[in-house]
């Protein structure tokens, strides 16, 4: 095992790379797909009779792009994707990371709005009334109190799917994308030494889920911030010093 | 005129100083839920530095009314006229809301969101203030109920008094023509509802046009200059403070004081 390491360390690295750029930018941009379906899924239903029968047009779209994502297997998703382009462009097919880093995105964002969606619908209603209460609009509280609450409640389940996106980028190693499984099918194929290169990947793939998990943790409390907070001191401080020391605070 | 509501808001303070002009008046207003009647036949109104308390038994319509007021929920039948232009079905409710403020049962602060930021809000998005005049601001509502000592503190950290004190300095922010506020300290126990009255006290002295849904008689007797006491989804009696406590009309009106 120690062999493989020394000997091919460098195209595992590579295969780690490749791995984590796919699974970060996959979960980044499945995130941002999952608010933006969070957020229109959520808008309150328009007055006019026309905005009404496009919000539902639009919600058809989206519901069936969710149910199609989620009910077919990815590596099929890969296969259906990255050969279909290449069917109508006359068999130019798109490069292989470009597509890998497509379909993970699609695929992670069609469980993200689900995820957002239910982080949006797990805030108290009386957080929306505050705000509406003010007069911001919808768009507005969304930004501003809804979405910061439910993205912290959610952060767990998008932690889940990052540590799901580095192992399941596995698959795109039918479309000959160079990640770390495609990679270990390499090595063995030079070498033959099955067993020592799949439970030195195997490794590698623990190393890099267990150490995103904890990176994520921390993350988690660093966003819930302080326990304590101070009460600042004199009764005399004029508004300008106590805006300064709330800023510092 | 209902397509025009929205932007009649905008220039609803042209006429505000109008005396004996109301600023809210509801005009046989009525409000279902399915089968179930709420709201009967609803008509009163408000003008500049009334001070209105609604008491009345639980699911009398009191906070439904309320919630009427600022668009919150939609009346079946009826109309409800800001400056006597109606709004009952206005496009953008949140112009309408920009200018009545409301206090609620359940404090509903932001939780992401530290006391100061709580109160800049609304001042930063809606009116486009800059950082530093909002936090002006907020500091100024926040020493009127004296909470402005801890602009650093979160919502969770607070009691529920101090958490009604901020709610009610984050409304007053943007400086509503009038404010509702739906059972303030219904939530709290009796030794913070006196901290929330006296904030509220001072609110009234000041001269601003409150609607108060609450079961603090003392508050509604001493502060109000306007009682409704409701009952059934309907107004039974309205009038001074003296008349509703000292000399009730109706039998029902004696029955519920009687038993406070």
């Amino acid at each position: 095992m120690w062999n493989i390491l020394s000997e091919y360390y460098i195209d595992i690295l590579i295969g780690v790379g490749y791995t984590m750029l796919v699974a970060l930018i996959g979960t980044v941009v499945g995130l941002v797909i999952g608010v933006l379906i969070g957020v229109y899924r959520t808008i309150p239903d328009p007055k006019s009779k026309a905005a009404l029968v496009f919000k539902k047009i639009g919600d058809y779209i989206l519901t069936a792009y969710v149910e199609i994502f989620r009910g077919t297997p990815m590596m099929v998703q890969a296969m259906v994707i990255f050969w279909g382009f290449a069917e109508l462009n006359g068999g130019r097919t798109l490069n292989v990371t470009v597509s890998g880093l497509i379909i993970v995105s699609i695929n992670t964002g069609a469980y993200m709005a689900e995820i957002v969606r239910g982080g949006i619908i797990s805030i108290d209603k009386g957080q929306f009334e505050g705000a509406h209460a003010l007069g911001l609009t919808h768009t507005q509280t969304m930004f501003n109190v809804v979405l910061p609450q439910a993205l912290r409640n959610i952060l767990p389940s998008v932690s889940n799917e990052f540590i799901i996106n580095i192992k399941d980028t596995s698959v795109l190693n039918v479309i000959g994308f160079t990640e770390l499984f495609f990679v270990a099918k390499d090595i063995v194929t030079q070498t033959y030494k099955t067993f020592p290169t799949y439970l030195l990947v195997a490794i590698v793939y623990f190393i890099l889920t267990f150490g995103i998990s904890m990176l994520l943790r921390f993350v988690e409390r660093k966003m819930d911030g302080s326990k304590n907070y101070k009460v600042l001191g004199s009764q005399n401080l004029d508004a300008e010093s106590y805006a300064r020391e709330a800023r510092n605070g | 005129m209902v397509e025009n509501s929205t932007s009649n808001i905008q220039n609803a303070n042209l006429t505000a100083d109008e005396i004996g002009q109301p600023i809210v008046k509801i005009e046989h207003l009525g409000k279902s839920f399915g089968d179930h009647i709420v709201l009967k036949d609803i008509d009163f109104s408000v003008c500049k530095g009334d001070v209105t308390c609604v008491i009345g038994p639980s699911g009398s319509g009191k906070s439904t009314l309320l919630r009427c007021i600022n668009l919150f929920e939609k009346p079946t039948v009826g109309r409800i006229l800001f400056h006597g232009e109606d709004v009952t079905a206005a496009r953008k409710p949140n112009l309408l809301r920009q200018k009545v403020g409301m206090v609620f049962q359940s404090f509903n602060l932001f939780n992401n969101l530290n006391v100061l930021h709580n109160c800049t809000l609304g001042p930063r998005k809606v009116f486009k203030l800059s950082k530093a005049d909002a936090e002006q601001l907020a500091i100024k509502h926040l020493k009127t109920v004296g909470m402005d000592a801890f602009v650093n503190a979160k919502p969770r950290q607070l009691s529920g008094g101090q958490k009604q004190r901020v709610a009610i300095a984050r409304a007053l922010c943007m400086n509503p023509e009038v404010l509702l506020f739906d059972e303030p300290t219904s939530a709290l126990d009796p030794e913070m509802v006196g901290e929330v009255l006296a904030a509220m006290k001072t609110l009234a002295e000041n001269g601003l046009t409150m609607i108060v849904v609450t079961h603090e008689m003392s508050f509604a007797r001493e502060v109000a200059n306007h009682v409704v006491f409701m009952d059934g989804g309907v107004i039974v009696e309205e009038g001074t403070p003296q008349q509703i406590f000292e000399n009730p009309q109706e039998e029902r009106t004696k029955l519920f004081l009687s038993r406070n």
